[in-house]
């Protein structure tokens, strides 16, 4: 049928009648990050705007994970057949300034619309959205890491279960507690796990943040401050977790396998992402409270995921029905209904006066956690070449978790490497 | 085989067996756990009680998050194209640089195997332009048409009928065959081991190809069962074994299936045409 109305509107631009007005096809990719339907979440999203808007056509395109998505929309603008929109990783705004594929909001908004609708985001979220006075990026699939702990588990061990680790001091305190060992020495229960395959920059900027430093990299993202003495300070602790006090599994842990690990009982503290809410609530046999990351001299969290890109090379008219779905989509309504169903947090306090959310807010008080946190939020690392920067201190964190470099040698070589590679943007 | 089983003593034999055993358990480890969390439910992923409670709902659950009945569709539909493009296309390119004399034989022969060291993946931008100038973006023939002149099917069946005895041809040419009759009746039977072998090669690496399909379709009807299987590599919140196990059991099943059913066949095809 699509392609039927498609192909007729085409014989009709080309023979050079006029064509409705309205008509627009957009073309959307998304990738899924998350457990659950969150594909299908997306595409009725659309179908409720088309069907509100009789004139504009949105084709959403499953596209993988965030790197497939943006391998996809980098590929198909070279080729000449850019998408619309996209949402792809909030700190790839750089790679895809670099790429000179996607395009500024703000000349498309009047300065009201500025100030009202981008100025209504959290701004935690903005800062990995914004370059040189600009928004490239609209907030919308956006995660930050809690600490989920295990209630029974406390109970268990002798400790206050409605009271989660404040502190560092205090989860190394509690962690201790918490690790139980079976009589011949191993380990049945660790109590704390802080999952370092992967991703671990992420997890680790949390730390970094709680050391009281304000994120790894500078706002234009052509600095990287990963040899400070509160990164050295956060390496230092994460590295003692396992080898100093023994309440930590040694190695690198999974990311993948750690809430099927908490939930299994094998550590009785899990640091992960708010995305892994809707999983544990529905999966874990036992009673369970999810925390702020504790704070040593402050609290601090990063904060992760994907935000709406605008594509380069289409008419204005596209452009603006393009931006009109973006506002529709994280209106109150829709972001509540999006965050409710998938887990990730309402990137706009408006969504969270909507009478459904507040519903949730008071079934799920874990989700109340993450928007708190964000006040205490930094960015994510995000910089100029951003994945070999990212990768250059993944490589660096798991070298000194493992043991093949001390913490400090570690982030001195993570420091030297970035800036040669940064040195070309300066 | 027969020479070497006549020299070799109890000792290399236990080895031998031993060795072989080894590799089957290694290889079928991760085939047996995935088995295993798919019948089980998500309690048991770590923990093997032989007792656990059976359960069909993991499969249930993979099989309703993507549409894979069309999925099947489209992956039969695009392995078949390929191989079957691939078989006529390469059958002709190789016995032409086999057999016939032309100009340019060797330039062209080496631009056929520089193309086995081009990664595939650094031509996919340039393959997406070339495939939306054609006007084919999401279609299966896009998924296929950058695989039909396979350099690695010119090449192994170039070098198979080099192979074939120049009196053969030289019979049947006598017996008034023509020259596509000789590559029916001769080179074609003759090399049927090596075209099993790149059959099975060619079949499941399309089976599997992931990037590119995502990367050139869009729609559901256009796309293969690697992309329906992406959507349980969920990198943000954690991986469920139980459920993406069960969607690696249906989209791998049929390969198996056909693999265990044949294998016999496989395995000797594989020895003559000297690909181990």
């Amino acid at each position: 049928m699509k392609t039927w109305t498609t192909t007729a509107l085409a014989l009709i631009a080309a023979t050079g009648l006029a064509a409705p007005a309205s008509a627009v096809d957009l073309e959307f990719y998304f990738p899924v990050a998350v457990g659950g339907d969150a594909a299908g979440i997306i595409e009725r999203l659309t179908q409720d705007y088309m069907d509100e808007n009789p004139g504009v056509t949105i084709d959403a395109i499953y596209t993988g994970s965030y790197a497939d998505t943006t391998t996809r929309a980098i590929t198909a603008a070279r080729g000449g057949n850019p998408p619309h929109l996209a949402i792809l990783l909030s700190v790839d705004m750089f790679a895809m300034i670099d790429e000179d594929i996607v395009e500024p909001w703000d000349p498309y908004l009047t300065e009201q619309e500025i100030e009202e609708w981008i100025g209504g985001f959290y701004p935690a979220f903005l800062r990995n959205s914004q370059f040189e006075g600009q928004t490239w990026g609209i907030p919308f699939q956006r995660s930050t890491p809690v600490m989920y702990w295990n209630k029974e588990a406390f109970e268990a061990a002798g400790l206050d279960p409605e009271r989660p680790p404040e502190t560092w001091d205090e989860m190394v305190e509690m962690g201790r507690t918490l690790t139980v060992r079976d009589e011949a020495g191993n380990v049945t229960q660790w109590g704390v796990r802080i999952p370092s395959s992967g991703f671990p920059s992420w997890l680790f900027t949390g730390l970094v943040a709680s050391a009281g430093q304000d994120g790894l990299a500078s706002d234009d993202g052509t600095e990287v401050f990963f040899d400070t003495p509160e990164v050295l300070e956060a390496l230092e602790y994460l590295v003692s977790l396992s080898t100093e006090h023994g309440i930590m599994q040694p190695g690198i842990i999974d990311w993948g396998a750690t809430p099927r690990a908490f939930m299994d009982g094998e550590s009785a503290i899990a640091w992960t992402t708010t995305g892994n809410l809707a999983n544990i609530r529905a999966n874990a046999p036992f009673e369970f409270g999810v925390a702020m990351l504790p704070a040593n001299v402050r609290r601090g969290a990063p904060t992760g995921g994907g935000n709406f890109y605008l594509f380069s090379g289409h008419s204005e008219e596209e452009t603006r029905a393009a931006i009109d779905f973006v506002k529709w989509a994280t209106a109150p309504e829709q972001a509540a209904r999006w965050s409710i169903e998938t887990g990730y947090v309402a990137p706009r306090p408006d969504t969270w006066e909507t009478e459904a959310m507040r519903a949730y807010a008071a079934e799920v008080p874990g989700a109340v956690v993450a928007r708190d946190q964000l006040e205490f939020a930094v960015p994510e690392l995000a910089t100029w070449e951003g994945p070999r920067i990212t990768q250059i201190l993944n490589d660096n964190i798991q070298a000194a978790i493992v043991g093949d470099k001390t913490p400090a040698q570690a982030l001195a070589d993570a420091q030297r490497e970035a800036d040669a590679i940064l040195a070309a943007y300066r | 085989m027969s020479t070497l089983a006549h020299h070799e003593g109890p000792f290399d034999r236990a080895l031998f067996v031993a060795g072989a055993w080894t590799l089957a358990i290694v290889w079928l480890l991760p085939l047996a756990y995935a088995a295993w969390t798919a019948i089980h439910p998500p309690a048991f992923v770590a923990r093997f009680e032989l007792f656990a409670p059976l359960t069909a709902e993991n499969f249930v659950r993979a099989w309703n998050a993507a549409p894979f009945g069309r999925y099947y569709i489209n992956t039969i539909l695009l392995v078949t194209m390929i191989l079957a493009a691939q078989l006529v296309l390469c059958t002709l390119a190789a016995f032409a640089f086999a057999r016939l004399e032309f100009p340019g034989r060797n330039v062209l022969f080496a631009l056929v195997l520089m193309q086995l060291m081009v990664m595939p993946d650094i031509l996919i931008v340039r393959n997406y332009a070339t495939m939306s100038a054609l006007g084919l973006l999401d279609t299966i023939l896009a998924i296929g048409l950058p695989y039909f002149a396979s350099g690695f099917a010119i090449f192994l069946l170039r070098q198979t009928f080099k192979t074939v005895p120049r009196e053969l041809d030289e019979a049947a040419r006598v017996e008034g065959c023509s020259l596509l009759g000789v590559l029916w009746r001769v080179y074609v039977p003759l090399a049927r081991p090596t075209i099993l072998a790149f059959g099975l090669v060619s079949v499941s690496h399309h089976w599997n190809n992931f990037i590119w399909p995502l990367i050139v379709t869009s729609s559901v009807n256009t796309r293969p069962l690697t992309v329906g299987l992406s959507i349980f590599a969920t990198t943000d919140s954690g991986v469920e074994w139980s459920v993406i196990n069960a969607a690696t059991l249906i989209t791998s099943g049929p390969l198996l299936i056909g693999f265990l059913l044949f294998q016999r066949q496989f395995i000797q095809n594989f020895m003559r045409a000297g690909i181990k």
